[in-house]
């Protein structure tokens, strides 16, 4: 085979696995536009295009798709959840890298016993004590939920602390800093990549969610609901036929920011879990 | 680090003690009542807020906050026996899960009104809403939660759907379907029920009795199972729930079927004048016709026994299960009264579905059914949908079973 | 580098209970001896913490310790009526009566056998936390006791702080994710564990109904298959599955996004980021949305196959039997053809994700390593397999094992594509509860959710722990022995 014909089909290849892999999205668009507000069955594309399943979702006062309210309730645990985890996750992680302390290797290894157990075994007794403290059905609530255990997604960070040099660190101290000092000013300024990673994962963290949502937001109150939940409930045996096509903008309108914010940070966001993961 | 972390935890664990079994004891004279109720669909909301208007209006003496939820009526019982105290004060809920919630503990029994409920409902539906210890346990809100025979008169005249082989043909011949939730239990109790056969609840309120793997009954299981091994193979047979059932009637393809009020709107605007409903048709059986059965079905209303108003409750499920709100519901969500007045409402008595359902009711029987039975009678009716693949006898199937419908609830 | 799996290394090592209960018996006999050997003030700090604080005039620090000691004793005693009904889980049952005057119910002081399991808990970590500080504060007055006899200095409170900045920083970053691991991981875990030794499950839901200890009564009906129970059956299948599941789902993504990675990074490629973003949209989509979406995609009634259907598949694989009826291809809903559909979507889910990963560490590729192996004539293949594999297996094979553990709890991909959906025709599986699609996860949910049977899901989830532990405990002693990362410093 001669060069240009492979570089030819290298890049049909790749187009058709682009198709593969986009074709659902797409179908996500049109459908979003379409004028079936069930699935539409029929055809791939719908028989015609209309905005006002959008409409609905942002300025109907259907009192089921709350959108906008759904969207700042995520909005605002997603910020939280962000701010909590990305500090404990990075705290874990220098402490677990560039500290030695007698509890360091028992608390790793508790940390990856803890890792074995499905994550919501434990969530009916989570959502008890929330529950006592009348924590749930509320946003600080679901923040909890989702940053308590962050620290314990400390492996990716501290490998990427690992690769570090320690020579950096040494002359730090030799000039008197304290670990404050050189977590805050030396190891942290070096660490844009794996902290934007750890940003992005823990603020994604709650528009992903259902599960834990689902347990914690039992008030079947539509106000109260996330994005997740919002969305999940709009396709359930009872309202699927009349809320798909309002699930799918929602999907859109949710995967836009998401997108962006992945493409704008896709350098870092690789750099970060390879270097994390190199030793992970 | 043990030190701050002690103090935190003690901060923290101060602050859940301090909770810990405090009961709600809100102050006797406080202005405002707090409720909380479920209704079971979105669509329901716009009535409901009516009815607190109403509600509202109807008590000016006191003063209440009420918030409406959405909790659908067929998995309202799962996510109450989740947490009793964090559910609704009032919460509606099909009848089928009855047991669940008294085993729960979760239903208040009617103190003031009870004679009064009983005699302006439909006696069957105030059977569904009684206890095993004969108190009544929930207010009726409608009547209309049973199955029965839509069916599109292009294709099919009146003596077509007397028989479920008149209607195979029928459809055959045209290139269509007719549709049954084959493998869903509640509608697969039809078959065994028409033809004879029993399955129920026992007398400790949580396991089921079954004879489907009988051999002295005069039709006996397996004939039944061999005449749905037959039905489902004819070409004019879909299987289909809900879903399926709403695209085929959307697309043309299924001209008559098997579900509830719920798909009525649907099948009304897919079908124009030409929609029609009946109650089910019979079924050849062993050489036979056998009418097929079914269950009633009936949406409850129910006041939560941890609710801390529960008076309060009680007043708002009367209300909001009275006549008036009943026939608003009807007017609003074409949903079939369980209240005797409301029911001989000309209105109400033109409406096909309810026609449907009225003449299905002598053939119908009120859910008591413990929990095994789902799972086991939706996997054969899979087993039949399927063709038997494994072609394993046919009493076999039906031993496995009745060995899984009348299997201990506590497995 | 990290390769060092030395012999040596591995004799030296005890195991892990060895090295727990000899470092167990050693801080006890510290304290011990801090106990015995201590001054008056010393003794005293075993009643009263702060006592030999006072005593060097670190009086910040002491009534720090009272205060601490304080907080220990109220709160252990405020959870204590919990602590002695743990034995029994209560025995109180709930009862209400009506009130017709005030019109509310009024209930008698009830057990809710949750709580006091809870809360008993609560307090049992408190009180071992209590005597490790307890004894933990004998040695340190000792040592503190030592220091003042030698004459040393005995550091200020305000050095004390300091240090948190400086040699005990550690403390300082620990103590937060800490306390949110023990109060939302593992005191729920201790919670639940225990709660596979209970009747806890529909018939003895709280609070209107009481559980109690039945001790391994749950277990035993895992493995023992009776007449009424199928629990056995289902397990088995479920746990077969589960481990085909985990291996097939990361070994596809795991090779696929590896080599599309390469596909991407070729010299030859032009557009490099423009693919890539192509995938990375996929990924950002969330997967509840992208799934449910692929769900209805391929229902029975869905777009694919209507699709199918007019343009003559169905009736084709009907002819060739691969279907049972003429109407519907059950992507989703028939045993063998929702288990290929499942991998397949979880391959498209997850891939993206994979192609990421590699891309990173492709890059890393020393580039000089590929370029003298072109010198030395190598051709793509002989350079791909000689080199570009092996760096990768060497630096993800760990994460493979990572990956098979959490396909292992791979809990979004099977339930979003199976809920309301597959309905089993194992009439055994049906009895408790599973379907064939199920893993150990999405039983234990259903379990839960479905059935309020908590007691065997708690069972199951021990159960996921030992598989997942097994698995990982085998696959690290061989991957990771020792110490990796003071190679790279």
């Amino acid at each position: 085979m001669n060069r240009p014909f492979r570089i030819l089909l290298r890049h049909v290849l790749l187009m058709l696995l682009a198709a593969i892999w986009l074709t659902p999205i797409f179908w996500l668009v049109v459908t979003s536009f379409g004028t079936d507000s069930g699935p539409n069955i029929r055809s791939f594309f719908p028989a015609d295009y209309t905005l006002a399943h959008y409409e609905a979702l942002l300025f109907g006062t259907d009192s089921v798709s709350q959108f906008p309210q759904w969207f700042l309730n995520t909005l605002i645990v997603a910020v939280f959840t962000c701010l909590i985890s990305t500090a404990f996750v990075l705290m874990v992680a220098y402490a677990m890298s560039c500290m030695r302390f007698p509890a360091r290797k028992p608390m790793m290894n508790i940390a990856i016993i803890l890792n074995l157990f499905p994550g919501f075994l434990s969530m009916i007794a989570v959502y008890f004590i929330l529950k006592e403290v009348g924590l749930t059905n509320s946003l600080t609530g679901l923040t909890i939920i989702y940053s308590a255990g962050s620290g314990m997604g400390y492996l990716i960070a501290k490998g990427f602390f690992d690769t570090i040099s320690r020579s950096l660190r040494e002359a730090a101290y030799l000039e008197g800093a304290n670990e404050f000092t050189v977590f805050w000013r030396i190891i942290l300024p070096l660490s844009k990549p794996i902290v934007v990673y750890t940003v992005i994962n823990t603020f994604l963290m709650p528009w992903m969610d259902f599960v834990f949502a689902s347990i914690m937001m039992n008030s079947g109150v539509a106000s109260e609901k996330t994005v997740a939940l919002g969305l999940f409930s709009m396709v359930d045996k009872v309202n699927r036929n009349r809320y798909f096509a309002q699930f799918c903008a929602g999907g859109v309108l949710v995967s836009i920011p998401i997108s962006v914010l992945f493409i704008i940070m896709q350098k870092f966001y690789v750099e970060g879990i390879t270097g994390g993961s190199v030793k992970g | 680090m043990r030190k701050l972390m002690a103090i935190m935890l003690a901060l923290l664990l101060t602050g859940l003690t301090g909770c810990t079994g405090a009961e709600p004891a809100p102050d006797a004279a406080s202005p405002e009542i707090p409720l909380r109720v479920w209704v079971g669909d979105n669509a329901d909301i716009p009535w409901m807020e009516q009815v607190i208007a109403d509600f509202k209006a109807a008590h000016p003496e006191r003063t209440y906050r009420i918030e409406i939820g959405v909790q659908n009526e067929g998995d309202c019982a799962k996510v109450i026996l989740s947490d009793v105290e964090a559910a609704a004060d009032v919460f509606t809920f099909a009848d089928d899960q009855m047991t669940s919630l008294l085993n729960a503990g979760a239903l208040m029994p009617l103190q003031e009104n009870a004679q009064s409920i009983r005699n302006a409902n439909t006696p069957e539906s105030v059977e569904a809403a009684t206890g095993v210890d004969g108190q009544l346990y929930a207010y009726p809100a409608t009547a209309d939660n049973g199955y029965f025979l839509f069916y599109n008169t292009d294709y099919l005249s009146e003596s077509d759907v007397q028989t479920f082989s008149g209607l195979l043909d029928k459809a055959s011949d045209a290139g269509k379907k007719v549709a049954f939730p084959m493998a869903n239990g509640w509608y697969f109790y039809s078959w065994f029920k028409g033809a004879g056969l029993d399955m129920h609840l026992s007398d400790d309120g949580v396991t089921n009795v079954c004879n489907w793997n009988a051999a002295d009954t005069p039709i006996t299981g397996a004939e039944v199972v061999q005449a749905l091994l037959d039905i489902s193979a004819h070409p004019g047979f879909i299987e289909a729930d809900s879903d399926p059932f709403v695209a085929g009637l959307k697309d043309g393809s299924i001209i008559a079927g098997v579900s509830g009020t719920w798909n009525a709107a649907v099948a009304a605007e897919s079908w124009g004048d030409s929609y029609a409903a009946a109650k089910l048709p019979t079924y050849t059986v062993d050489g036979q016709e056998v009418q097929m059965a079914s269950f009633s079905g009936f949406k409850l209303v129910g006041v939560n026994a941890y609710s801390s108003y529960v008076g309060d409750a009680m007043d708002l499920a009367a209300f909001m299960t009275a006549k008036d709100a009943q026939l608003q519901r009807f007017r609003l969500r074409r949903q079939g009264p369980s209240n005797v007045e409301a029911l001989s409402d000309p209105a109400v008595q033109a409406e096909p579905a309810i026609a449907a359902i009225i003449a299905q009711a002598p053939y119908a029987t009120v859910q008591r059914v413990g929990s095994k039975y789902w799972d086991a009678s939706a996997a054969l009716g899979k087993i039949i949908v399927n063709g038997n693949p494994d072609s394993i006898d046919l009493q076999t199937l039906l031993d496995n079973c009745v060995a899984g419908i009348t299997a201990p609830a506590d497995q | 580098m990290g390769k060092n799996t030395s012999p040596q290394r591995r004799t030296r090592q005890q195991p892990v209970l060895l090295r727990f209960f000899a470092a167990l018996s050693r801080f006890l006999a510290g304290a011990w001896h801090a106990f015995r050997d201590g001054d008056a003030s010393v003794k005293l700090s075993a009643l009263i913490w702060g006592a030999s604080c006072f005593r060097r005039r670190q009086f910040f620090k002491g009534v720090l310790l009272c205060l601490e000691q304080l907080v220990f004793i109220a709160l252990i005693v405020i959870l204590s009526p919990d602590l002695i009904k743990l034995g029994s889980l209560g025995e109180v049952q709930a009862q209400r009566v009506y009130d017709p005057v005030t019109r509310r119910n009024v209930w008698n002081d009830y057990d809710n056998s949750f709580l006091i399991l809870l809360f008993g808990v609560i307090c049992l970590f408190l009180l071992a936390l209590m005597i490790i500080q307890w004894l933990r504060n004998l040695r340190h007055a000792r040592q503190t006791e030592l220091m003042a006899r030698k004459g040393r200095h005995i550091p200020t409170f305000a050095e004390d702080a300091a240090n948190y900045f400086g040699r005990k920083f550690h403390r300082t970053l620990l103590t937060l994710p800490t306390l949110g691991v023990v109060c939302f991981t593992i005191i729920p875990l201790l919670v639940m564990i225990a709660i596979a030794f209970t009747n806890y499950d529909r018939n003895h839901l709280v609070p209107t109904n009481l559980f109690t200890w039945v001790g391994l009564t749950n277990f035993r009906s895992l493995v023992s298959m009776t007449s009424s129970s199928s629990f056995a059956y289902a397990f088995r299948n479920v746990l077969a599955w589960t481990l085909i599941w985990a291996v097939l789902a990361s070994l596809s993504c795991y090779i696929i996004g590896i080599l599309m990675a390469m596909l991407i990074s070729h010299r030859d490629t032009r557009g490099k980021r423009f693919w890539r973003t192509c995938f990375t949209v996929a990924m950002a989509v969330p997967q509840f949305v992208s799934l449910l979406l692929v769900r209805n995609l391929f229902a029975d009634v869905g777009i694919v196959n209507t699709l199918c259907k007019s343009c003559g598949i169905t009736d084709w694989l009907h002819n060739i039997g691969a279907i049972p009826t003429a109407n519907v291809i059950p992507f989703l809903t028939h045993p063998a053809w929702a288990k290929p559909m499942i991998l397949l979507i979880n391959i498209w889910v997850g891939v993206p994700y994979q192609m990421l990963i590699a891309t990173g560490i492709l890059m890393n590729i020393p580039g000089e390593l590929l370029e003298a192996a072109r010198i030395d004539g190598a051709n793509a293949w002989q350079s791909f397999r000689n080199i570009t594999m092996p760096y990768i297996l060497f630096i993800t094979g760990p994460s493979l094992v990572n990956s098979i553990v959490s396909n292992i709890n791979n809990f979004n991909v099977i339930w979003l594509l199976s809920r309301d959906v597959y309905t089993t025709s194992d009439q055994l599986m049906a009895a408790a509860g599973a379907t064939e699609v199920d893993l150990l996860v999405t039983w234990l949910y259903r379990l839960t959710q479905d059935q309020s049977n908590y007691k065997m899901a708690s069972v199951i989830g021990i159960l996921v722990f030992i598989v997942c532990a097994a698995l990982t405990l085998t696959a690290f002693s061989r991957l990771t022995r020792g110490d990796r990362e003071g190679a790279f410093q």
